[in-house]
């Protein structure tokens, strides 16, 4: 009876092995990430996780390249006639998933949407200088400004800036479902915290592309388990952002470890209207009094890069940290300074933070052990992650450890960010100088104009403290042997997978 | 019999009611709001537009009217939308309870399949090895936490090619793969069980063995196996079979962090993404369906008695 039972076994083995070599088998690319996604309509969308797939599913006019300059996507190429007009160029013959042709309405479309209030678009701050979007033939698009801006071509890169068929948001009034893209891959299936499976577009307007049939992303919130996936062959490739489980995946001789400096940036605030932060020269010398590769090495086991306001990897306009005095440290000029502004004894502070997501808590306790050292007493407020966000906009902080988003273009990041009017500026940050050089850098269009007001701009911030600006964590994935030609953007994009293969 | 069973549904009721109550008052007492939560620290939104988005949702009434509104659908099987996915909350449980309900069952059978035999065999076994050995893996089973095992297990597995990781597959589409998924997971959590339940069958086996009855079945002459299978186990299932129906209800409200060592969809991620991102209605609806899962399994686990104890009568 076990024989027989035996015998059917193999032989039902020996028959699926047949069935899978009958046709060509597909391949499939499968990808782990830690978090789900959740909804993927690009105009819509604030959380990282879903650009990652939106990549995947759409273009954009414009993209970065992983040298993180802007090339073309959907755009052929562009001019700015003058400084308050950029004329774009589409590409002919590109289809949506659903076979209608990509046009300059679908363009104009895409863009108003993102400009009107009533979407909700998190995209439109990034282009809200736009006056008016026209269409003077099928394949041409002339965008105009109310002032000159000079991060409108990074703020079109945005996955916020996706362009969509006019005739899918008209049918299903919106995206967070159905996918209308012309990217490499179609959404087929999707159960969430599951897995969700795109195919191979076999319209895709950059020839030959994408190389594999499938690519399948795989939700396993568990770092450890990500590696184990990718060595035991479930996965292919993981998104690993835990300095413990890289060191583990860099002994591992069965996987590649791909690293870069990402675009985010990790920072020290300060609540600018509390006491003793208000002062700024108080600020100033905690910069001195902290040990940033310290922090790199303790908090992210080394896998981060040291950097001013503008993130490290944006070689184009950051200063190289060996600019800023206060980069190496200096326990006794941070003393003399915090005496000089009246703590000869220090102070009593308290410090924000929380174990999830980007909620920094290695990263407080190196800076409270190294403020200790200047007499400046930390505590930790270890909060869960809503009552971290909570704190954050109600600006009930001393201090607090933050991860910001950062952006290729200075104007992008740092205006939002650090301007007294600033959306994001919860430092509650004024200072005249700043937003001066914010402001002039922002309408001068020729980058090596630009340069010289970012450098002084860097130095600025770096004094002014209105945070203390630590470092850009790298961006890591690991990927089995046998995977060609993915790179890293830099930017935490994964349009790359288009050029992958197994 | 269903006298005793309308009984015990009618006294689900106020039951259930003052789970509902109680979750809906908390996650709002919690500082951290919803809306702040979906959208970040990134996210640029005039305060205009923030009110838009409270009226949509329907957070801008009074707490009462929310909490009524709420109660009036809820009896009429509305679970609600949630906030963070907009898709209907008794859509995304009913593709999550699956995954649990076959996770949890498979980890109690697996645990009942290992603690049954060694619990007999550490009650009656006279060898001092046998004893220490069972203890000591007892003891063991007791301190080694889920959340390690698991990943031991999967580090383990993928180091031995074992394919781990699987994608779910509920089991009536593919019932092997489906068992192939959940095995691991099932182990990780059954340990602890096991080791909690093989101290109760040989407790409870102890003391049924010095009774009277026993006793008189030795007496007779019945063979050894006829005294244990009749006499010593069925007596001894019953306080097993609580504690066992105690250990499935609380699997049924989700394993989380065997869910996520696993990457399992299943209700324990449902919950934690609700309570870490303040999604009233789905994390309602989880504690609300997990509380009348919680409940049944008390009740089947309650007629499960009369079945093993004729005795035992209802009503």
């Amino acid at each position: 009876m076990r024989a027989l039972v035996m015998a059917a076994l193999a032989l039902a083995l020996v028959a699926s092995g047949w069935a899978v070599q009958a046709g060509p088998a597909p391949v499939r690319f499968t990808l782990g990430v830690d978090q789900e996604v959740v909804g993927l309509d690009p105009h819509i969308v604030t959380a990282f996780s879903s650009f990652r797939r939106l990549d995947l599913l759409y273009n954009k006019l414009v993209r970065y390249n992983d040298q993180l300059r802007i090339e073309p996507d959907l755009a052929e190429s562009w001019e700015t006639p003058d400084a308050r007009t950029y004329v774009f160029r589409l590409r002919r013959g590109v289809r949506f998933h659903s076979g209608a042709e990509l046009t300059s309405e679908d363009v104009k479309f895409s863009l108003e949407r993102v400009l009107d209030p009533a979407t909700r678009s998190p995209g439109r701050s990034y282009i809200d200088v736009i006056e008016s979007v026209e269409t003077p033939d099928r394949y041409t698009v002339r965008i105009r400004l109310r002032h000159p801006l000079a991060s409108l071509l990074s703020g079109l890169a945005s996955g916020n800036l996706a362009i969509v068929e006019k005739a899918a948001v008209l049918q299903h009034g919106n995206l967070q479902r159905v996918v209308a893209g012309t990217g490499p891959f179609m959404l087929a299936e999707w159960v969430p915290d599951n897995y969700m499976r795109l195919v191979r577009n076999p319209r895709y307007f950059r020839r030959g592309l994408p190389r594999v049939d499938e690519v399948v992303f795989r939700v396993i919130p568990d770092q450890a388990s990500l590696l184990a996936g990718v060595r035991s062959g479930a996965l292919d490739m993981a998104t690993i952002n835990q300095g413990s489980v890289v060191v583990q995946a860099k002994r591992e001789p069965g996987v590649v470890v791909l690293q870069k400096p990402g675009i985010n940036l990790r920072i020290f605030s300060f609540n600018t209207t509390r006491p003793p932060f208000q002062n700024p020269a108080v600020r100033y010398a905690l910069s001195f009094a902290i040990d940033r590769d310290a922090i790199v090495q303790t908090a992210e086991m080394g896998f981060a890069e040291v950097s001013g306001p503008v993130p490290a990897s944006v070689r184009t306009y950051a200063l190289p940290v060996s600019q800023f005095p206060s980069y190496r440290r200096d326990v006794a000029r941070a003393r003399r300074m915090l005496a000089e502004a009246g703590y000869p004894n220090g102070f009593s502070t308290r410090i924000v933070t929380s174990p999830t997501y980007e909620g920094g808590i290695a990263v407080a306790q190196v800076i409270q052990a190294q403020l200790r050292e200047v007499g400046v007493l930390a505590t930790l407020e270890q909060v869960e992650w809503g009552t971290y966000i909570d704190r954050w906009v109600k600006r009930d902080f001393d201090t607090m450890v933050e991860l910001r988003g950062g952006d290729p273009d200075p104007d992008r990041f740092l205006y939002r960010t650090f301007h007294s009017t600033g959306a994001v500026n919860n430092f509650l940050f004024k200072d005249e100088a700043v937003d001066r050089l914010l402001e002039r850098g922002r309408v001068n269009l020729d980058p090596e104009r630009r340069k010289p007001i970012y450098a002084e701009l860097q130095t600025l911030l770096v004094e002014r403290a209105p945070a203390l600006f630590l470092y850009v964590p790298y961006e890591t994935q690991v990927l089995r042997p046998a995977v060609r030609g993915f790179r890293l953007v830099g930017n935490g994009s994964l349009y790359y997978l288009e050029e992958v293969q197994k | 019999m269903s006298r005793y069973l309308g009984r015990r549904l009618l006294g689900a009721v106020p039951v259930l009611w003052g789970v509902v109550t109680l979750v809906f008052l908390i996650i709002r007492l919690v500082p951290g709001d919803a809306l702040q939560l979906f959208l970040g620290t990134q996210v640029e939104m005039t305060p205009e537009q923030m009110a838009e988005l409270r009226r949509v949702f329907g957070l801008d009434r009074p707490l009462w009217a929310q909490y009524l509104d709420y109660l009036g659908r809820v009896v009429q099987g509305d679970l609600g939308v949630s906030l963070r996915t907009a898709r209907s909350v008794r859509g995304e449980i009913a593709s999550r309870l699956p995954v649990t309900v076959q996770l949890a069952v498979l980890a109690v059978g697996i645990a009942a399949a290992v603690a049954v035999p060694a619990g007999v065999a550490a009650a009656v076994s006279r060898r001092a090895w046998v004893q220490a050995c069972l203890r000591v893996a007892a003891l063991a089973g007791l301190s080694i936490p889920s959340f390690w095992l698991a990943t031991m297990l999967v580090l383990g597995a993928s180091r031995v090619g074992v394919r781990v990781l699987g994608t779910y597959v509920p089991v009536w589409q593919d019932p092997w793969r489906s068992l192939e998924t959940l095995l691991l997971p099932a182990v990780a959590l059954g340990t602890g069980l096991a080791a909690a339940l093989m101290r109760y069958v040989r407790a409870s086996v102890l003391e049924v063995l010095g009774q009277d009855y026993v006793r008189t079945a030795w007496a007779k002459g019945l063979p050894a196996r006829a005294v244990f299978r009749r006499h010593v186990l069925r007596n001894a299932l019953i306080p097993v079979v609580t504690v066992a129906g105690f250990q499935l209800g609380y699997l049924l409200g989700g394993a989380v962090v065997v869910e996520e060592v696993f990457g399992l969809p299943g209700m324990g991620r449902l919950a934690l993404g609700a309570i870490l991102q303040r999604d009233y209605a789905m994390l309602q609806g989880v504690v609300l369906v997990t509380a009348t899962l919680f409940v049944l399994t008390n009740l089947l686990t309650d007629l499960a008695y009369g079945w093993i104890d004729p005795r035992i009568r209802y009503d």
